[in-house]
């Protein structure tokens, strides 16, 4: 299972699923990571962590223990 | 008489952050413009009249900006549960909800969850040259039939649809309130199918204007749900010129660097730009109290206005260039949208420490002064974070601390500038060191020291970088400011009439002055320090002596420390009374360090200011918590004693240890 934080800077990935079960996953959704969404991972701050997302034409900032909710899979893959 | 019909009808302002929501009601709200914490609650909301000109009575409420109906934080649910009824005002007559175009989607939720519940909704469209710069447009007209309510454009930063937008508000506060009814749509499978609906709705609101108007509009819309759905499209692209800069300001290594540099600026901008202005501030003050002192005369209400309120007004005053310096850059960092970039950056290393990005600022602003600092602490959503970056900012060495480490530099290094500022940048640098293994030891024992657990997270949107508004920043800076002053003042002015009545009672000069000519002007320098020497301050002093001799000090520092109760700086003029310094202020720091150099301790003869303890009070007041606005403030932040009492222990137990260990281990080295 690949989730947004296993993406390379600039890569980009559809959203599959939402894993209700993370405690972060409602504030996920609320900011606009729905499945069939398409997002970028635009930069990494230093550690690799936070990472900066393109989503719904805005940038958002995730940690990748937030981002571990949402799991992608590449538009190739489709 | 109805009471329905005499309330003040109220306009609630609700928005997630960074939608515009804030600078629309600087353009609304009239000069009446008040911060206040909800009630229970240390979540801030301002409340103001409109501005006269758009001739409309009613109350004019902002709240803090959310991002759906949904509490996820305690906080949030007290904003949220005020939207609704709120205890003062009662339920908003109409809600005005921002949503910024080019976030259309994303934003468009918390407005569907607005109107659903059945309040009276405006929607306004904000940053319509964003999405114009896009190439597209939203069609509001029939967005406000599909939602059901009013919808208008507005651009609060220039001023364009705001007429239009209080003629609706006008409108619809004639109109008879609906039903207001909580939904409850809270599951995450709700939040997804509002945004379902939303994404339908969004193919038929949003306009491409690169496409030819005379085409068929079946044909046009077919076209516009392709490049709606298109990979890349234009709309589903952040704003270019940002992702440019973003490419520098957040690369990987380039990132921090420039991060490092901007703090640094603005860290010194605090100290070098507003010492001169609080050395007039300073010299202001004594003016005035050597004015009211020489008209009303010789007696104890004259030294008590003089000393005891004006001397702790300006106590409160003489930090306020610092303070109005520090929110003025940090509103224009943020107006500019690099703020939220910065919290990104430094988030991974203080995670590490149990605290999160959004601790930087409240941390950074410890350095001028804790209690803007803990009130900055709110911005935090995540209890346990916000509470352990409210326990280690009293630890930032913060400006009051600068007028003691001048004095005990000046003394242990006479005349080498150079050295002495190495030392007091070590000083700075030593105090968030030791912040951060205090967090991290903390965080350790979360369980028992904060008494709670739960999930942390940092989410936060990455705004658009804009040229900041400098109305808007001068408008929050005055807030800021205001607040400080209703915050901090009270306790300021209070304690340092305490500490009036302390030094100044009960008051018998035992002085003998008979051998002395009348006019000798060291006949009253004579009094007044026989006077702190009789004082109860002194009992207090004499009774902490045992305390202070393990130090290497006696009653006369311990009466000092207490003094700083008020404001730490306060160290320096309450030694200046007790050595008897009467020098005019140019000469006063020279003067008060020649009476250190000569001081004793009575009973051994000792040196009471030598190396040794000179270097052990730094060490003293670089650890001790000893201000009683900052244990004030975090009480009231932290809504309890728990967090402050373990301050108190914590940090003045260490001081106490580690002044111990600086002094005896500096004498076993021979240096005295």
């Amino acid at each position: 299972m690949m989730t947004v934080a296993d993406l390379h800077s600039g890569q980009t990935a559809i959203i599959k699923n939402i894993d209700f079960s993370h405690p972060s996953s409602c504030r996920v959704v609320e900011y606009g990571f729905t499945p069939g969404q398409e997002l970028q991972v635009i930069n990494k701050s230093i550690f690799n962590d936070p990472l900066s997302v393109s989503l719904r034409g805005a940038l958002i900032a995730i940690r990748k223990q937030d981002a571990r909710c949402i799991e992608v899979f590449l538009p190739n893959e489709h | 008489m109805n009471i329905e019909t005499e309330r003040k009808k109220l306009v609630t302002l609700v928005g997630p952050p960074n939608s515009g929501k804030t600078t629309l009601f600087n353009a609304l709200s009239g000069k009446k413009h008040k911060t206040v914490n909800y009630p229970g609650a240390t979540i801030e909301y301002s409340i103001s009249s409109f501005l006269d000109q758009f001739s409309l009575d009613a109350r004019l409420m902002d709240s803090p900006g959310i991002i759906s109906l949904i509490p996820v934080s305690p906080d949030e649910k007290v904003t949220i549960d005020n939207l609704y009824n709120h205890p003062d005002f009662g339920k908003p007559d109409v809600v005005v909800v921002t949503v910024d175009s080019s976030q259309f989607s994303r934003h468009l939720l918390l407005a569907r969850q607005i109107i659903d519940s059945g309040f009276k909704t405006i929607v306004v469209l904000t940053m319509n040259d964003l999405l114009k710069e896009k190439n597209f447009e939203i069609d509001g007209r029939h967005l406000s039939v599909m939602l059901g309510c009013d919808v208008i454009k507005c651009d609060p930063r220039s001023g364009d649809g705001i007429d239009s937008l209080i003629g609706l508000i006008k409108t619809n506060l004639e109109i008879n309130k609906e039903q207001i009814h909580r939904k409850n749509r809270h599951s995450e499978d709700d939040i997804l199918c509002i945004y379902r609906e939303i994404e339908e709705l969004e193919k038929k609101v949003l306009r491409d204007l690169n496409e030819n108007h005379h085409e068929d509009p079946h044909i046009a819309k077919a076209n516009k749900e392709l490049v709606i759905a298109g990979r890349g499209s234009g709309i589903k692209m952040p704003d270019s010129l940002t992702l440019k800069i973003d490419s520098v300001l957040l690369h990987k290594f380039w990132g921090i660097f420039i991060f490092m540099v901007i703090m640094s600026l603005m860290f010194t901008s605090i100290f070098w730009v507003a010492s001169p202005v609080m050395d007039l501030v300073d010299t202001a003050i004594h003016s005035f109290e050597s004015f009211v002192n020489n008209g009303l005369g010789d007696n104890w209400y004259s030294d008590l206005i003089a000393k005891g309120i004006i001397g702790g007004l300006g106590v409160v005053l003489v930090f306020l260039p610092q303070i109005v310096i520090l929110f003025f850059v940090l509103g224009l960092l943020e107006d500019s949208g690099y703020l939220a970039r910065g919290a990104m950056i430094i988030d991974k290393p203080l995670s590490m420490l149990g605290l999160n990005g959004r601790s930087f600022v409240p941390m950074l602003s410890g350095f001028a002064c804790a209690i803007p600092a803990i009130m900055a602490a709110r911005t935090i959503q995540n209890k346990r974070e916000r509470y352990l970056t409210i326990f280690i900012i009293p630890l930032m060495s913060c400006s009051a601390r600068l007028p003691v480490y001048g004095l005990l530099l000046a003394f242990l290094f006479p005349g080498k500038y150079f050295l002495s500022g190495i030392i007091l940048s070590l000083i700075y640098i030593t105090g968030v060191l030791i912040s951060l293994i205090v967090a991290g030891i903390i965080n350790r024992y979360k369980k028992t020291l904060l008494n709670f657990e739960d999930n942390s997270s940092f989410i936060m949107e990455l705004p658009v970088y804009r040229v900041p508004k400098i109305s808007n920043v001068f408008k929050n800076t005055y807030s800021n400011a205001v607040q400080y002053i209703q915050k901090a003042g009270p306790t300021i002015i209070i304690f340092s009439l305490i500490l009036w009545l302390l030094t100044n009672f009960p008051g018998k000069p035992t002085v003998d002055t008979s051998n002395l000519p009348k006019d000798d002007p060291s006949v009253s320098r004579l009094i007044e320090s026989e006077r702190i020497n009789n004082s109860y301050a002194a009992e207090i002093g004499k009774i902490m002596e045992p305390v202070m001799r393990p130090l290497g000090l006696d009653w006369r520092v311990g009466v000092s420390l207490i003094a700083t109760f008020a404001a730490r700086e306060v160290f320096v003029s309450s030694l200046a009374l007790i050595f008897k310094v009467t020098e005019s202020d140019d000469n006063m720091s020279q003067s008060l360090i020649n009476e250190m150099k000569n001081a004793k301790i009575k009973d051994t003869g000792q040196n009471l200011f030598t190396t040794a303890t000179a270097a052990g009070l730094i060490v003293f007041f670089m650890l001790a918590l000893q201000c009683i606005s900052t244990i004030a403030i975090t009480k009231k932040e932290t809504g309890g004693w728990r967090i402050p009492v373990l301050q108190i222990i914590i940090y003045t137990g260490a001081a106490y240890i580690m002044t111990f260990i600086t002094v005896n281990g500096l004498r076993f080295l021979g240096i005295n």
